[in-house]
């Protein structure tokens, strides 16, 4: 399948409105959560609009456009990034994109193939393209392939903590799960408020350095009814230098004591702030019964004046929430002269840019950021293109229309140049710039200035209807008239009950999803059963986990309390740690292997085929695996002294009385033993004696496994056949039955003296005098037995040297118990010599003595 | 910085197997209920967060295997604790017997801890056999709260909750106090008094 075949596969997945222009095979994303397999770019087209798709395909290459599934989706849009990173070590074959968009970040790891600056080429067009188109693109289109819903968006964002509650929980998931509430509560909204209407007063005046000296009711108190909220602005309060340098200034007192004045006394107002910056002021006032509603006021100013920095123009805000409603008021003052249009508009992207409202708990505010925003001020745009005699005529037959036309601000607004997303009312009054003071007569200063609306009202949100907009033209001390608009507002106010009752919804919600979150796994089995285990006979039984879950489970197997391992030692688990992918599946395998050293502890009954494990899920639950089985006893791993005392085969003896025996092997005497020693050494001493000492490489050649576990058998029940097996098997069962009795024949406390005397055969002998009773038969009646086979070393190639090595090793056994230093390979030489050199002059020496001593 | 909860509580279900220890713990966190019987082999938990008296309490509830043979496996998870949850079913009287060795369990294992005792499956008068004076005459000896539950018609499960959550909170908040007071008689009273005992609460 070729690149252009795949391509047009990848297209179908795609309306054919929606065109591939470019895309890349093997692109892995590189995602803690994610599966690091093979992904496909691709970048589509939609008229100018542009995305990237990372898409995952169930085959490669994939074969229809079923096969492929749509993972992310990266408008590439202002917020589009795009970086790409080579491997240091590798700069040739391995390419990192990194891209961004809205927020969301992804890195991908590239195979470098020519393809790659085709699609590299193909996503910086795109960018560039996005940049240059004027309107804000929509990505309307991507609606229908947002595929990440909430899930996965906590899926990838939450994580549990790891191991119960005494771990300081993880301060990111908080962070997202307290926006995720905000965001369902904000979605919610309308189900637990409803709105009431608000009338809002909006005014502006630039009073040029004038004091309040004529009564302000012609501006602000001329409405039937007293609004909710008067949010009145100021410009050019005071032109001083003083004011400017230092910004202080009398006027501030004394145009508030005038506001407060001339409002509508028919209510009663209480200030919510006031702000000012040199020249402009902002008052905003709420009726007194609605103050208690007012939360989070905060206000800023902005200053775009001399340097774009001071405080001669610019903007000041002030925001609060009135129920669950934000407004947002912003009083400015915009460049002047005629020609600087687009500096005012900077001026107005500078104070959006610049004014950050501090929340508690939150990201800072922007003005955008507010359900209401109302913006008054003198804008400063004037009338270009018509000539001053022109526009006086037109005005003062009141016909506005073709004045407007040439408005700067109308065709800003139009052009989306300055307050695009905002509303302007319909203008039916006259220009409010620039007058004579105190006179309604056009500027007659030599400047001859040409009338303009300097003056404005704008607004922005939902539910937002102006009722009035006017110019004051009585008040006339200034060279400006007052503007004024009212509006009629729907206020969202929380109904408590219905709050409570969707906030716990959503609470619930979290809850739900946060458990759906814990790792959840199925273990087809929890109880194993091994049935009947025999000595050194391994069993397997496998159990299978299934992650049941939706992210990836790491599991492991833990330790229970006060135990120094997570299982018994006659048990195996593989593995015993590993993570599990969802819905994929884990076997595990449960090994029982039965040794010397767990052996004697099942027949001195301290240990039982028996165990729960504790499986454990990372951030999740425990399992508990139940493990049993019935141990079939054996001569193998006995005691001496209760071998001795058995005069039936072992799988005769009561379970409770060989327990007995054990426990009371210490107090063994002779006199009321059945045996000298273990019938089942005799029996297997007799059997190579009477049949094996000519055997060719007796004790060299190993036996079968299977012979071995027969002959076990054999004398676990006292079969009255013929012993099975070969004589090398026989040999090799006499040397692990040797090996496993519950004590050394040699006890461990004797090894050390046994080691010091290995060059002295008399003190040897005298070790072996003492021994107790059983060991010492058991010891002689083996070195008399090799030094029988020693006679026929010319057939069966034995010499006393290599015997000597190898029952040194059983006669005298390490202590499992003991914890030793790490023996040096030296050291752990010499003791296997001296252990071999005092088993050595048992097979040359004559002993007959010590048994007839007897 | 945002705030989750105020307070994270762990709470233990503990009582004989087949009491309803899990479906309790589904009705509470899931408000669902499923009636066929999967017996618990092990430890698992769910989270839920409430809001007492404006503090958001964030409770990781805990639900054992009630089985013997498990018993002194889960007795290891009783550590950190705030509050334990009794469940006897008032339609099966050896499991309301048992109680007593469930409380000698927490003993055991927990330093102070806030208990309930629960009979749950009470939702068929004909059935039941543990009459609510007998339990409450218990309850009353032992000094601690009853609650009468059915899990399957969601009868005052969340008021049990909510009853040993607010003990919970309360013990918390008087601790508080108290340390702010005189920290110093705060832990030699406790070191007095717990002397020779497994301390494993917090």
């Amino acid at each position: 399948m070729n690149h252009e075949e795949i391509k047009s596969v990848v297209q179908e997945k795609f309306l054919s409105s929606e065109r591939v222009t470019a895309f890349l095979c093997d692109a892995k994303v590189l995602h803690p959560e994610w599966v690091k397999r093979d992904r496909l770019l691709a970048i589509v087209e939609y008229g100018d609009e542009k995305a990237v798709f990372c898409l995952f395909s169930s085959c490669y290459p994939p074969k229809s456009f079923t096969d492929l599934s749509i993972e992310i989706v990266l408008p590439i849009d202002n917020s589009f990034k795009c970086e790409i990173d080579n491997k240091p070590s590798d700069p040739e074959a391995i390419l990192y994109l990194n891209l961004q968009s809205r927020n969301n970040k992804f890195k991908f790891e590239i195979q470098m193939t020519p393809r790659v600056d085709n699609f590299v080429d193909d996503l910086f067009r795109g960018i560039e393209a996005v940049n240059k188109i004027s309107r804000q693109p929509e990505f309307v289109w991507l609606n229908k392939y947002s595929i990440k819903d909430e899930e996965d968006f906590i899926a990838e964002n939450i994580v549990l903590p790891r191991s119960g509650i005494s771990n300081m929980p993880n301060t990111a998931p908080v962070a997202i799960r307290e926006s995720l509430i905000k965001r369902k509560m904000c979605d919610k909204e309308s189900e637990y408020t409803f709105t009431k209407q608000f009338t809002v007063f909006c005014g502006t005046w630039n009073v040029n350095d004038k004091s309040p000296i004529i009564p302000l009711k012609g501006w602000l108190n001329i409405d039937k009814e007293p609004p909710d909220i008067y949010a009145i602005g100021f410009q050019e309060l005071d032109l001083s230098k003083e004011t400017f340098l230092f910004d202080q200034t009398f006027r501030e007192d004394e145009w508030y004591c005038a506001v407060l004045n001339y409002v509508d006394k028919r209510a009663k107002y209480i200030k919510v702030e006031k702000v000012r910056l040199v020249g402009m002021m902002l008052v905003v006032l709420i009726k007194e019964k609605h103050y208690p509603f007012v939360r989070n006021i905060v206000c800023d100013t902005v200053g775009t004046g001399i340097m774009g920095k001071m405080g001669n123009k610019g903007g000041v805000s002030i925001r609060f929430d009135l129920h669950n409603t934000s407004l947002c008021f912003v009083n400015s003052h915009l460049a002047a002269h005629v020609e600087e249009y687009e500096r005012r508009n900077q001026d107005f992207r500078d104070i959006c840019n610049r004014t950050r409202f501090p929340q508690v708990n939150q990201q800072p505010k922007a003005i955008k950021d507010h359900d209401q925003i109302y913006w008054l001020g003198d804008l400063n745009y004037r009338i270009t293109e018509l000539d001053p005699i022109t526009v006086k005529k037109l005005v003062n037959e009141n016909n506005f229309g073709p004045v407007l036309e040439w408005d700067q601000l109308k065709q800003q607004h139009k052009n989306k140049n300055v307050f695009a997303g905002y509303h302007e009312g319909l203008i039916a009054f006259k220009p409010t710039y620039k007058y004579d003071p105190g006179t309604d007569n056009w500027d007659s200063s030599e400047k001859h200035r040409a009338p303009a609306w300097c003056d404005r009202i704008f607004w922005k949100g939902d539910h937002v209807k102006q009722l009035d907009y006017r110019s004051h033209p009585a008040l006339n001390i200034s060279d400006h008239k007052p503007v004024s608009a009212i509006f009629s507002v729907e206020i969202k106010i929380v109904n408590e009950e219905k709050y409570r009752k969707i906030y716990e919804e959503v609470i619930k919600q979290l809850d739900k999803l946060e458990n759906e979150l814990i790792p959840q796994v199925k273990v087809d089995v929890t109880e194993v059963d091994f049935g009947t285990v025999r000595y050194l006979e391994l069993q397997v039984r496998s159990i299978t986990i299934k992650n049941t879950g939706k992210l990836p489970v790491e599991f492991e197997f833990i330790k229970k309390l006060d135990e120094a391992n997570f299982c018994k030692e006659w048990l195996i688990v593989e593995p015993y740690k590993k993570c599990i992918c969802a819905d994929e599946t884990c076997e595990i395998q449960l090994k029982v292997l039965i040794n010397k050293t767990s052996a004697c502890k099942m027949n001195a009954g301290t240990d039982q085929l028996y165990d729960i494990l504790v499986l454990h899920l990372y951030g999740g639950k425990d399992i508990f695996i139940t493990v049993n089985g019935t141990y079939q006893r054996s001569c193998f791993g006995c005691s001496i002294e209760v071998l001795v005392n058995l005069n039936m085969p072992i799988q005769e003896v009561p379970v409770g009385k060989l327990v007995e025996l054990e426990s009371k092997r210490d107090q063994c005497v002779s006199n009321q033993s059945t045996y000298s020693i273990p019938k089942e050494i005799w029996f297997l001493v007799d059997h190579i004696y009477l049949h094996g000492l000519k055997e060719p490489n007796l004790f060299e050649q190993p036996g079968l496994h299977s012979e071995v576990l027969q002959i076990r058998d054999w004398l676990d029940t006292g079969s009255i056949d013929p012993i099975p097996g070969s004589i090398h098997s026989v040999a090799e069962a006499l040397l692990l039955l040797l090996e496993s009795t519950a004590d050394p024949i040699i006890p461990y406390n004797l090894q050390s003296v046994c080691l010091r005397a290995s060059t002295n055969y008399l003190q040897c002998k005298q070790i072996i005098m003492e021994l107790p009773e059983f060991r010492k038969n058991v010891f002689l009646y083996l070195c008399e037995f090799l030094q029988e086979a020693l006679q026929h070393s010319a057939e069966n190639g034995l010499d006393s040297k290599t015997l000597s090595t190898l029952f040194g090793a059983i006669f005298l056994r390490d202590n499992p118990n003991l914890i030793q230093e790490p023996q040096s390979r030296i050291n752990k030489q010499v003791i296997d010599k001296k252990k071999a050199q005092f088993v050595y002059h048992f097979l040359i020496n004559d002993h007959s003595d010590l048994i007839f001593s007897k | 910085m945002a705030r989750e909860f105020d307070h994270l509580f762990k709470l233990l279900i503990i009582g004989d197997s087949g009491v309803g220890k899990s479906c309790l713990l589904l009705r509470f966190a899931d408000n669902t209920f499923s009636g066929s019987y999967i017996t618990t082999i092990g430890v698992d938990f769910k989270i839920r967060t409430l809001e007492i008296n404006g503090e958001r309490v964030k409770l990781q509830i805990w639900d054992t295997a009630g089985q013997e043979r498990f018993r002194t496996i889960t007795s290891t998870y009783y550590r950190g604790t705030h509050g334990v949850i009794v469940v006897y079913d008032v339609t099966n009287g050896e499991s309301f017997a048992n109680v007593k060795r469930w409380l000698h369990e927490i003993e055991q294992n927990c330093d102070v801890v806030n208990k309930v005792l629960v009979g749950n499956k009470n939702d068929c008068p004909s059935r039941k056999v543990v009459v609510t004076e007998d339990a409450q005459r218990f309850a009353n000896q032992m000094n601690i709260p009853l609650f009468e539950t059915s899990a399957k018609e969601n009868i005052n499960v969340e008021e049990m909750f909510l009853t040993i959550t607010k003990m919970v909170l309360r013990s918390k908040l008087e601790m508080k106090e108290r340390q702010n007071v005189s920290p110093n008689d705060v832990v030699n009273i406790r070191k007095n008094h717990n002397k020779g005992r497994k301390k494993c609460c917090q």
